[in-house]
């Protein structure tokens, strides 16, 4: 497919991120939301249990007016913070695992391309005014992709595929590390860090209370509605949670490539380079997909490539709710190319 | 009445950090003004170290007139005499005569199909255009800061408190541009065989 079959526009990025950055607060809100309603709820099977012949919705007008204090939210929110700090102060470059890497810098850049390599990102931080230029490295592979990692001058990252570094031309080479750049500067890293370990402590928390309830010797003065909600709550948060976080991706996906448009004032390249590598993948597919199989710890990388490999394989991508990119034509639409009919 | 008062100094703390908050915001987005201006300075500053030592490389491969290298000086001499002296447009044009050099400088790779092709023309030519767009990136991260400090600035309620400090937080930045009959022959210009 060439561009050729897209209606070409100027495309409009700043409504694009203005769109994206509410999408995000959405999730956010709607997380918090799900993470304080499991502690509270934990807190009301608590207050039940220790205060005879109270029901659910006087413990709770209890709780929120603090005449018992909510000690299991108070936990929880002490928990995710303890643990987001920590995820925050270890995080630092497992990106690379299993992959065969090295750093690029004016040094040690040994080809042409390199140094180009090297050059664009330069190039990228001076237009989106960052303090910092970001570790750059190549990955030994034919493969096209690239990702980027960390959100500070000590872990920030950017890494390409040497099929990725050949098969594009310089404007295609910059979009793609506009793309990648843009993740960092939206400080995309730290929300998929604060997402999942929110998510974890769910998780944890109300199969706790599934046990607790199943397990307690004294029947006699549980609330059965109680019990109900705990089980559905046990079916329904995983898949919620898992929805909720593939939707965030992919609204931070709409978002670096409009960050990558703004960097570069044109969305020509990013949908070229969109489109060869998509192309790229569809006629190499079984040859990539053995590829991408024989590198270890590809999973930690998937949800942060600029084109996601599962997508080779239809059976995985089954529905579009379940992916962590939006599918190629969505991505072109929004940044203003549209499939002519 | 005690709680009246207290939801009143409520009312007025939260006002007052509110307040606090959008000044540092605004002196935030000043200063990035600022450095973003001065980041111009550096890269344009870079671009006429890298292009002195380009055309100091080049002369020894080939023939090409020794003078470039003066014309190099003396527009930068031009540019940094009409910015000591304030004069805007003076140095945009010495600054864009540099600019024309460097494709001066790709037009006489032209003529040499041998030297077009070697490893060191193509690093030239890369270096060229790493130089351009960095300079031009830093141009348009300096327009873009202008654009954020100034809807910022006139924005409601960041509007009222810049009313209070004006001589802090009121400053005019004139965007990056070129002269009206620059643009006129930039427009007009079209490329000839």
């Amino acid at each position: 497919m060439a561009l050729t079959d897209y209606q070409g526009s100027a495309g409009d990025w700043r409504a694009q991120i203005k769109r994206n950055q509410r999408k995000t607060r959405l999730v956010i809100t709607l997380f918090l939301l799900i993470y304080v309603g499991v502690g509270l709820l934990a807190d009301v099977i608590i207050v039940q249990s220790s205060y005879q012949g109270v029901t659910a919705s006087q413990a709770l007008s209890a709780l929120l007016s603090f005449k018992v204090i909510p000690y299991a939210t108070l936990t929880m929110g002490g928990a995710a913070l303890l643990s987001i700090l920590i995820t925050f102060a270890f995080y630092n470059r497992i990106m690379l695992l299993g992959t065969d890497s090295r750093e690029i810098t004016p040094k040690t850049a040994q080809s042409l391309q390199e140094k180009q390599l090297y050059h664009v990102v330069e190039e990228m931080k001076v237009a989106a005014g960052l303090r910092f230029v970001p570790k750059v490295y190549i990955i030994e592979a034919p493969y096209m992709n690239a990702f980027a990692s960390g959100y500070s001058e000590k872990s920030a990252m950017v890494a390409i595929t040497r099929g990725l570094m050949e098969k594009l031309d310089r404007a295609e080479l910059q979009a793609v590390m506009a793309h990648e750049l843009s993740h960092i500067r939206h400080q995309d890293i730290k929300l998929t860090l604060v997402v999942a370990v929110l998510t974890n402590i769910i998780l944890l928390v109300i199969d706790l209370l599934f046990y607790s309830i199943i397990f307690r010797g004294d029947r006699r003065n549980q609330d059965n509605r109680l019990l109900f909600i705990v089980m559905m709550l046990r079916y329904i948060l995983p898949l919620l949670t898992v929805l909720l976080t593939l939707f965030l991706s992919r609204t931070r996906e709409y978002m670096a490539d409009s960050g990558a448009v703004e960097l570069m004032r044109d969305n020509e390249p990013m949908a070229r380079a969109l489109l060869k590598i998509s192309d790229d993948h569809a006629t190499h597919a079984e040859e990539y997909e053995k590829q991408y199989g024989d590198t270890a710890h590809e999973e930690l990388r998937q949800a942060s490539y600029l084109f996601d490999p599962s997508t080779i394989d239809p059976v995985k991508s089954f529905s579009s709710m379940f992916t962590t990119h939006p599918d190629i034509q969505q991505r072109l639409e929004a940044i203003g190319f549209k499939r002519k009919k | 009445m005690g709680k009246f008062l207290l939801v009143l100094i409520i009312i007025a703390a939260v006002a007052v950090f509110w307040g606090i908050g959008i000044y540092n915001s605004l002196i935030g987005l000043i200063e990035a003004v600022n450095n973003n201006k001065r980041q111009i300075d550096i890269q344009l500053d870079r671009r006429y170290k890298v292009f002195e030592s380009l055309i100091a490389a080049v002369s020894k491969y080939m023939d090409y007139e020794k003078t470039t290298l003066k014309e190099v000086v003396e527009l930068r001499n031009q540019a940094q005499a009409a910015k000591a002296s304030g004069d805007e447009q003076a140095r945009i044009t010495a600054e864009n005569g540099i600019s024309k050099i460097a494709s001066g400088i790709n037009l006489v790779f032209e003529q040499y199909p041998d030297l077009k092709a070697s490893q060191n023309v193509l690093q030239l030519q890369e270096e060229i255009v790493n130089t351009e767009n960095k300079l031009s990136y830093a141009k348009q991260a300096y327009n873009d800061s202008v654009e954020r400090y100034n809807a910022k600035k006139k924005s409601f309620f960041e509007a009222l408190i810049v009313n209070y400090f004006p001589d802090k937080l009121n400053k005019e930045f004139e965007y990056w541009s070129l002269p009206d009959e620059q643009i006129k022959a930039r427009e007009d210009y079209t490329v000839k065989f």
